[in-house]
């Protein structure tokens, strides 16, 4: 018996990989992998009010609409908070390529999304840890890619969280995404990095900055992603999605 | 008469369990208006004075709210118990509605838990100036300064102490008084002695901060108090209390009171707080609506002489008919008055009028302007609003939102059945989230409500109540049916078995929509259907959306556009393009892949944080999608999205996974489409209630 060919999931794995083709992120690393590999660090650094927060749930989506699913470990934001921004970004996108039928797009990815939050103090990585193995052990949820947002860089025994963090990263097959964030007066290291973030530096295979210009935000890279292409990326400052100027002037 | 600025209107809001049934009682035995004290779950059988339905002594928890006065110092309270429990939540907020400013009742040990958010945004909507008590400060484990952080973290409260507790747990003892500096401690049998003392020395120093936290709070709403802060003059008490109260009024600040009513102590100085921060009704605005202008925003006066202008917020079926609980917003309610029911229209002739006090009353005369009192023999629902006869104004309406679970009930015999529909009649007209209908089919009696505590209680008070004995069938989750493409139709009605033939044909497309639950649109042009017949077609599509074809439930989102059509000179009718119209809308429904849909709730589920692996467990086999988890200290919060029909009976399995520990809310969060093995499951059992009907 030939298989049956389902038209309506057909027509979501099409739209999903379309969102994935033209999502500008895509200029920051392979075309059909993660950007991150397995038990990789990626960051994004900005000052506050810039759109770190934004940034780091278009990389969460991304791997959303790639069916990985994503831990979005919060520090700073209450659980509803975190939704509402992805409700925020997954609506602009939808706007922006005019996407029909968002709501049950938006459904099949509602369940490979969790969110964890922690009162900033109250965080730790066995904690963490404990958390993850009892989901893991329920088989009720398997992060692929998890986001660490509001995780404090300037903290003394910062590396050695991090260092904890790349234990439970490879232990579990994971990347992580840390959103840093920045002072405007914070001194720069030689790698052009921020010193809180310079220090551990190492550990990230990947930096994005977020950098204001003008009315726009720069999307620059400091370490790693395709490196011999300078980025060209900028957050649009109505929607706070990534765009790429070069891409639709050349288009 | 005491002047209307010696009045308190307010109500006790609290999460279930804080012990706001304890204080009320507590606060009627210090205001003299009951001799002794009882237990909410008496071990001498005598519930607590509010609790005055049978089934809430049982079950420890307050379900109506009894309005009941008092006095205190030259004030007049009226207290509005208000039940904690979500599935009431039309009680609350209808008692939110009459109050003029609440008190916020928190755990020392519990905290700020998720109820009492729930609550706390209710009275925010209703815009109630607050202070709040955190109770039980005498238990194990109590530590009000975390309320007092998680009251200004979660609730976003400028929460203020007005007081320092004299030791914890078993060590309690009183409280220091921030603003008097003054050290009470509460003696004789019931605390009723409060006994003024110096600060213990070990304690200056804390209370010395305190106060000027306090202090520096105040000083916002004071340019007096600022001055005398910077003048580092001596502050006089008065500018102090002005400061607060302002503060308060402006719902920018909450003083918070410490104490344990159940050891007796603190709840005279809470009660000085009620009457030294909560408004009198002149302070309060309150608008109604004017009916003959687009409900129109009218301010009302809180004079007694003005025309009247009364809510009835609350019924109760008493030993002498229907008693209403009315508030009175604007002139004089007196006896023997004839006033007009702006709902109704009708006229009605005030009889008996009395003041409650739980289950005792005491009769008056009049009820002024800003007063809370009840009528006798006055037949109305509640939330209607009652006026001198000539005007329409009506209070604000109440927001109702609609039933997700139904269940079918069958009395046993004849006497019961009679009963039965009495105490529906009641219920239905006290609470209007409470629905109740015949179902055609089955001829069961299916009542509907916001959750299944709420069913329950009702089935309760139906037995105890109304000796109603009735059986019930599983309950019932409201589903709906819904299109998920466009389609088109063309459909035409022929008849011609001799007299006057039926003939028309109506054509165009379904779609689905967000818009409503069901649009028209009329896209036909040169007349193929005359535009007489139009009205027929719109009302034949409406007949078919009350049963979807599919499996019969009420179907939703459908957008239906009719473009063409044809009609016969003589054997067109009305009748004939309703007929076309159904017809139309089986053909346009059926290829327009229709689904059930099924109600969504949003869970929270607030447990300690040992058990969060176990808790995600049972949502994850209810088929929830857990949205994520949150950290709250030693709790934490799981937030899902689980289906209402695998909801059944989750406490129970709560309870036993947690040790009792966790507790849940549940509200309706969206209706979304039912994955396909239910979907068969539902059409299965569909085709079996068939068979057994026929």
């Amino acid at each position: 018996m030939a298989d049956v060919i389902h038209l309506r999931e057909r027509f979501f794995s099409m739209l999903k990989k379309d969102l994935i083709f033209r999502n500008p992120l895509r200029v920051m690393g392979n075309d059909h992998e993660d950007i991150l590999p397995v038990g990789g660090f990626g960051a994004v650094l900005a000052r506050a009010g810039l759109g770190k927060t934004s940034l780091l749930v278009q990389l969460a989506l991304d791997g959303l609409l790639r069916g990985r699913n994503v831990l979005h470990v919060s520090l700073a934001d209450p659980v509803r908070k975190v939704c509402l921004w992805y409700e925020e970004v997954f609506r602009n996108i939808a706007a922006q390529y005019d996407l029909q039928q968002m709501d049950q797009m938006w459904e099949t990815l509602l369940p490979h999304r969790l969110i964890m939050t922690f009162k900033k103090g109250g965080f730790s990585v066995p904690k963490l840890e404990e958390r993850l193995s009892d989901i893991a052990e329920q088989d009720i949820f398997l992060p692929r890619i998890m986001l660490i947002d509001g995780l404090p860089f300037e903290a003394d025994d910062i590396a050695e969280t991090l260092s904890d963090l790349k234990g439970l990263a490879e232990a579990y097959g994971l990347n992580i995404w840390f959103a840093v964030r920045t002072h405007r007066d914070d001194p720069v290291g030689e790698d052009g990095m921020p010193v809180t973030v310079s220090r551990v530096a190492g550990m990230f295979d990947v930096a994005f900055q977020l950098k204001p210009d003008g009315k726009a935000v720069l999307v620059q890279t400091l370490k790693g992603g395709k490196e011999e292409v300078p980025s060209t990326l900028v957050l649009d400052p109505s929607t706070m999605l990534v765009k790429n100027p070069a891409a639709s002037q050349s288009a | 008469m005491i002047a209307n600025k010696q009045v308190r209107n307010i109500g006790i809001s609290a999460h279930i369990d804080s012990g706001k049934t304890t204080l009320t009682e507590r606060v009627l035995f210090y205001t003299k208006r009951i001799h002794a004290i009882h237990d909410v779950k008496g071990k001498d059988g005598i519930g607590a004075t509010m609790d005055s339905m049978e089934l809430e002594r049982e079950r420890g928890i307050t379900i109506a709210s009894a309005a009941t006065f008092c006095e205190w110092k030259g004030h007049e309270i009226n207290i509005i118990d208000t039940p904690g429990h979500v599935d009431f939540t039309i009680e609350v907020e209808r008692a939110l509605r009459v109050l003029d400013g609440a008190v916020l009742v928190l755990c020392a040990v519990g905290g700020v838990q998720s109820q009492s958010i729930t609550v706390d945004q209710q009275m925010k909507r209703y815009r109630v100036p607050r202070i709040a008590f955190v109770n039980k400060c005498d238990r194990s484990g109590a530590n009000p300064f975390r309320v007092v952080k998680q009251l200004k973290e979660k609730l976003g409260h400028n929460a203020v102490a007005m007081q320092i507790p004299i030791g914890l747990e078993a060590d309690f003892k009183g409280v220091v008084d921030l603003i008097s500096m003054k050290a009470l401690y509460f003696e004789g049998d019931n605390g009723e002695i409060v006994r003024e003392d110096a600060i213990p020395d070990a304690m200056l120093d804390e209370a010395r901060e305190k106060r000027e936290e306090l202090v520096d709070a105040a000083s916002l709403f004071s340019d007096d108090l600022t001055e005398a802060i910077l003048e580092e003059a001596e502050i006089p008490e008065a500018m102090i209390l002005d400061a607060v109260k302002k503060g308060t009024l402006a719902r920018e600040m909450t003083p918070v009171f410490m104490g344990s009513a159940y050891k007796n102590k603190g709840v005279q100085p809470l009660l000085d707080g009620v009457a030294q921060f909560l408004p009198s009704p002149d302070e309060v605005k309150n608008f109604a609506m004017e009916m003959t202008d687009e409900e129109r925003e009218v301010a009302l006066t809180a004079d007694p002489k003005a025309p009247l202008v009364s809510l009835a917020f609350k019924l109760e079926d008493g030993a002498y008919g229907q008693l209403t609980y009315i508030r009175v917003y604007q002139g004089t309610l007196a006896k023997g008055d004839a006033i007009y029911n702006v709902r109704t229209g009708k006229k009605v002739k005030v009889g008996r009028l009395v003041r409650m006090h739980a289950n005792q009353m005491e009769e008056i005369e009049t009820i002024p302007a800003g007063m809370i009192g009840a009528l006798f023999g006055i037949d109305c629902a509640s939330g209607d609003t009652f006026v001198h006869q000539g005007m329409e104004l009506t209070m604000t309406s109440m927001y109702v939102p609609e039933p997700v679970i139904s269940l079918a009930i069958v009395p046993k015999d004849n006497k019961a059945q009679i009963n039965m529909s009495k105490a529906l009649n009641r219920f239905t007209k006290e609470d209007p989230t409470l629905r109740t209908f015949v179902n055609d089919e089955t001829n069961e009696t299916i009542i509907s409500g916001m959750g299944e505590l709420h069913l329950e209680v009702y089935l309760e008070r139906m037995r105890r109540e109304y000796k109603a004995d009735v059986e019930t069938g599983m309950p019932q989750v409201a589903y709906r049916e819904t299109i998920t493409q466009t389609a088109e139709f063309n459909y035409i009605h022929k008849k011609q078995t001799g007299g006057a033939g039926q003939f028309g044909r109506v054509a165009g497309y379904m779609e689905p929509t967000t818009e409503a639950d069901f649009v028209f649109e009329n896209k036909v042009v040169g007349g193929s259907i005359p535009t007489p017949f139009i009205p027929a077609c719109e009302k034949g599509f409406r007949k078919c959306l009350a049963k979807g074809p599919k499996l019969g439930f009420p179907v939703t989102s459908v957008k239906v556009v009719i473009n063409d059509g044809s009609s016969h000179a003589v054997d067109s009718s009305e009748m004939a393009f309703q007929a076309a119209a159904r017809g139309a809308f089986l053909e346009g429904y059926n290829k327009a892949r229709p689904v059930i849909l099924e109600p969504i709730m949003k869970v929270a589920v607030e447990t300690p944080t040992e058990f969060q692996g176990a808790v995600m467990g049972t949502l994850n086999q209810r088929r929830g999608i857990i949205l994520g988890s949150q950290d709250e200290g030693p709790m934490c919060v799981i937030e899902a999205e689980v289906p209402l029909s695998d909801m059944f009976g989750y406490s129970t399995v709560l309870r036993s996974s947690t040790q009792g520990k966790a507790q849940f809310t549940m509200e309706f969060a969206a209706y979304k489409q039912v994955p396909k093995s239910i979907a068969e499951e539902l059409i299965k059992k569909a085709a079996e209630e068939k068979k057994n009907v026929a």
